[in-house]
């Protein structure tokens, strides 16, 4: 029986592991969206994240420079958009889809050179306890330092949003720009700071996989994570602990159906390969049903292009 | 403490149009002052100026003698100056409190106890923890108002506040806007309705096409003579004759409308019942967003509903989709002229062909007959006065006066029995005002009938035979429009009952 309990554990926590990115980006994506912006370039982000830290890990090998780095390239490339879309006011939806693409491509370029190499080891924190306690061990303990900070974030994202004088300038320019311009809040200046943020977080999640959850660099490895922490973001209607719960329900769903795959239970393994995508679909659309709750948290000028009067 | 605030020699030219032609204007404190002009006057370009949302080209702002300089919103704040706008610059989606602690950078029991001070002096109730969203139109105002109140103001800018109150939530504002000027702050009041003027304000600026024609003591003025000075050249006055409906034809019967939305920025309406009789013209009064809306849409056909009889011209309808019911001599002129009436990126004669019936044979095998369509729309412009007759311009470049009688030709143009109208002269200027209101009353004068939905009481009581208030959904009792007054409009539509 101890050993099912610690399997079903060990179960968990893979799951945990496998929404880490998902948290990641959707979180990131969250401020960018509720301060008006839609940026549709988070998988692009992401793997330019993946590839800068796997990179700059072989070049310095050196972890720590590693996430920062990529934390820093993922800022980088969100500039572009930043630039595109707030100073050159370019259509939203555009110009996230070419940063997309552009990341995608400029990933494999530079990729090249390191496919093959193997990663390194990334420090795994409480590992003792991991093997002593059973079932919560394997929950709790023996995860990397962004786990931890990735199942934080949520509640650290929403305390913002809702307590802070920053999170309420942020809800407000994704309310009415016009209105937040005309109290003197520098609405430009808000919208490149999430930005900027939502790309650091994206560039985060795509070290993640890069450097702990598959420790070497594969082309297009982010696989279409980008876009699950995209429609996260929406179908949990913008509150940051539903995108949580979105993510480990995606997380689980995926890891419980390759375990049913791998028993060779007779349902089609495409049925099964959709579930994930299916069931977070619907868990989403029946927590966030409560239509007057969506009103007040959707950022009403999502997407639209804001210019200050001269 | 006085405060003066003078503006010199203020231009600000666009392209293709100037907004400020050296204006010059003074004013002090203890006295309202109106700022009155027709739509495109510069009233708004002025006070767009005083707010520091827009920049001039030339000119100076002086606060009590000394110049300042007005870059941004903040140096307006920062000079103690406050600005409600017309279009409220409020975040729905947050609460009151969330919406005055913006920009605030007092501790939230500090300015929430502050608040409560303000709530309490000027008499106004307002929740300050419900999202905006949920307020009425009067109350968001007040929320405005109390935002600029927080910053102790020296000047309070009010730009058209009245267009979406009531009767009573405007007697309500002229009485705080009263006690403000007599606790020392200097009021500008823009606008374009000549009554408040003169029962507010103690001096008037008439501005015309950019510039200041003339200044005086609203003691000396007349409406007559501010519509004159206002307008440029003397208008004649309307009237209509009551008429009595009792032996006419009934055309139009709605019974049982019910209309229930998901959505919670629409309005729910319960059990709706009227009817109309030929020649007649039925007022619906009412603060915008009780039920106006949803209830155009019905009767467009834009909203289909469940289990309501629609009997026009002894058909049942409410089944039909718009162009059905055009085809069947109903005629629609919605209250939003650019984006539900006409789109504006299109020529004036492709938006006339918008409006197509198989009868008009705009389109023969699937191919535009321009030369037909232009004939039709040039036949529109010149008898419904638009002030070009080149059909090939683009809508948008239409004043919203010339507009609106574009799309008020467009449907008449058919001679249909009924026109139902929203708000049809919604933020036109006097001129265009009166040409409208001739031309709805010809239609009733030709034996057709109209429904006029309008947030506008004077020209309910002027176009109406019989009158009705919309309230929360709900239709108040339908009475004859000479026995109803603006006062007793006021009452029912702030959901009050008469009698």
């Amino acid at each position: 029986m101890s050993f099912d309990l610690n399997f079903i554990g060990i179960l968990i926590g893979a799951i945990m592991a496998s929404s880490v990115p998902l948290i990641l980006a959707a979180s990131g994506e969250l401020i960018t969206e509720r301060s008006g912006v839609l940026n549709l370039g988070v998988e692009g982000m992401m793997i330019i994240g993946a590839i800068s830290g796997f990179a700059l890990m072989v070049v310095t090998d050196n972890l720590f420079f590693a996430v920062v780095g990529s934390m820093l390239s993922g800022l980088i490339i969100s500039l572009i958009f930043g630039l595109l879309t707030q100073s050159l006011l370019t259509n939203h939806v555009a110009t996230g889809l070419a940063l997309t693409i552009f990341g995608i491509g400029m990933s494999a370029m530079i990729g090249k050179n390191f496919v093959g190499i193997p990663g390194k080891e990334f420090p795994l924190l409480f590992l003792n306890l991991k093997e002593s306690i059973p079932f919560l061990g394997p929950i709790f303990f023996g995860h990397s330092i962004l786990l931890y900070f990735a199942f934080g974030l949520p509640f650290l994202t929403n305390f913002f949003l809702k307590k802070t004088k920053i999170g309420l300038i942020i809800r407000a320019v994704g309310d009415s720009p016009t209105s937040a311009s005309n109290q003197g809040i520098n609405v430009t200046l808000v919208r490149y700071s999430c930005i900027l943020y939502g790309g650091a977080m994206c560039g985060l999640a795509g070290s993640y996989l890069s450097l702990i959850y598959t420790p070497q660099w594969i082309e297009n490895m982010t696989g279409g994570r980008g876009w699950i922490a995209l429609a996260l973001v929406v179908f949990a209607t913008w509150s940051p602990i539903k995108v949580l719960i979105g993510a480990l329900i995606f997380g689980g769903i995926t890891i419980l159906q390759l375990h049913m795959q791998a028993v060779g239970l007779r349902i089609p393994v495409q049925l099964l390969s959709a579930l994930p995508y299916i069931m977070t679909i619907i868990v989403l659309v029946v927590i966030s049903r409560d239509s007057r709750k969506i009103k007040l948290n959707t950022p009403t000028s999502l997407g639209q292009i804001f210019y200050k009067e001269k | 403490m006085n405060t003066k605030l003078k503006v010199s020699e203020i231009s600000k030219i666009y392209p293709g149009c100037i907004a400020n032609d050296k204006v010059s204007l003074e004013f002090g404190s203890g006295k309202i002052y109106a700022l009155l002009g027709e739509n495109g006057a510069g009233k708004s370009t002025l006070v767009k100026i005083l707010s520091g949302v827009v920049k001039p080209d030339e000119g100076e702002v002086f606060l009590n003698n000394e110049s300042i300089k007005l870059n941004s919103p903040l140096d307006a704040k920062k000079n103690n100056i406050g600005m409600v706008f017309q279009h409220f610059n409020l975040f729905e989606t947050l609460s009151v409190f969330e919406n005055l602690s913006i920009d605030s950078d007092k501790k939230d029991e500090e300015l929430r106890a502050l608040i409560k001070d303000i709530l309490k002096k000027y008499n106004f109730k307002i929740d300050l923890d419900i999202p905006v969203l949920n307020l009425s139109a009067g109350q968001k105002q007040k929320v405005e108002i109390i935002r600029c109140l927080i910053r102790n103001p020296k000047v309070l800018i009010m730009d058209e506040p009245t267009s979406v109150l009531t009767e009573q939530e405007t007697d309500d504002l002229f009485i705080s806007l009263k006690q403000f000027s007599k606790d020392g702050i200097l009021i500008i009041y823009i606008t374009h309705k000549l009554k408040e003027v003169l029962s507010l304000c103690d001096e008037v600026a008439v501005m015309r096409k950019g510039k200041v024609v003339s200044v005086s003591n609203t003691i000396d003025e007349k409406i007559e003579s501010l519509a004159n000075k206002m307008v440029g050249e003397n208008l004649n006055t309307i009237k209509k004759k009551i008429n009595n409906f009792k032996n006419s034809e009934e055309i139009l019967k709605i019974s049982n409308l019910n209309f229930k939305s998901d959505d919670p920025y629409e309005t729910n309406l319960n059990n709706l019942n009227l009817s109309l009789k030929k020649g007649e013209c039925l007022g619906i009064a009412g603060i915008s967003g009780n039920g106006q809306n949803e209830l155009f849409q019905i009767l467009s056909g834009e909203i289909i509903t469940e289990g309501t009889s629609i009997m026009f011209r002894n058909k049942e309808i409410s089944k039909l989709n718009p162009r059905e019911r055009r085809e069947y001599l109903m005629a629609f002129s919605p209250e939003d002229r650019i984006s539900q009436a006409a789109v504006p990126e299109l020529k004036i004669y492709e938006n006339v062909a918008l409006n197509n019936f198989k009868s008009s044979n705009f389109f023969e095998k699937g191919l535009v007959n321009e030369k037909k369509i232009k004939e039709h729309s040039k036949k529109i412009l010149s008898n419904f006065s638009v002030n070009t007759d080149n059909v090939e311009l683009k809508s948008q470049f239409l004043s919203g006066g010339n507009l609106q009688k574009l799309i008020i030709g467009r449907e008449l143009i058919t001679s249909p029995e009924l026109l139902v109208c929203f708000n049809p002269t919604w933020g036109l200027d006097v001129g265009a005002i009166n040409y409208i209101h001739e031309t709805l009353i010809q239609i009733n004068e030709h034996g057709k009938s109209s429904i006029l939905i309008s947030t506008d009481n004077d020209e309910l009581l002027k176009l109406s035979d019989r009158i009705c208030v919309i309230y929360k959904g709900k239709l108040s009792k339908i009475m004859n429009a000479d026995t109803v007054t603006a006062e007793k409009l006021g009452i029912l539509m702030g959901g009050g009952s008469i009698d």
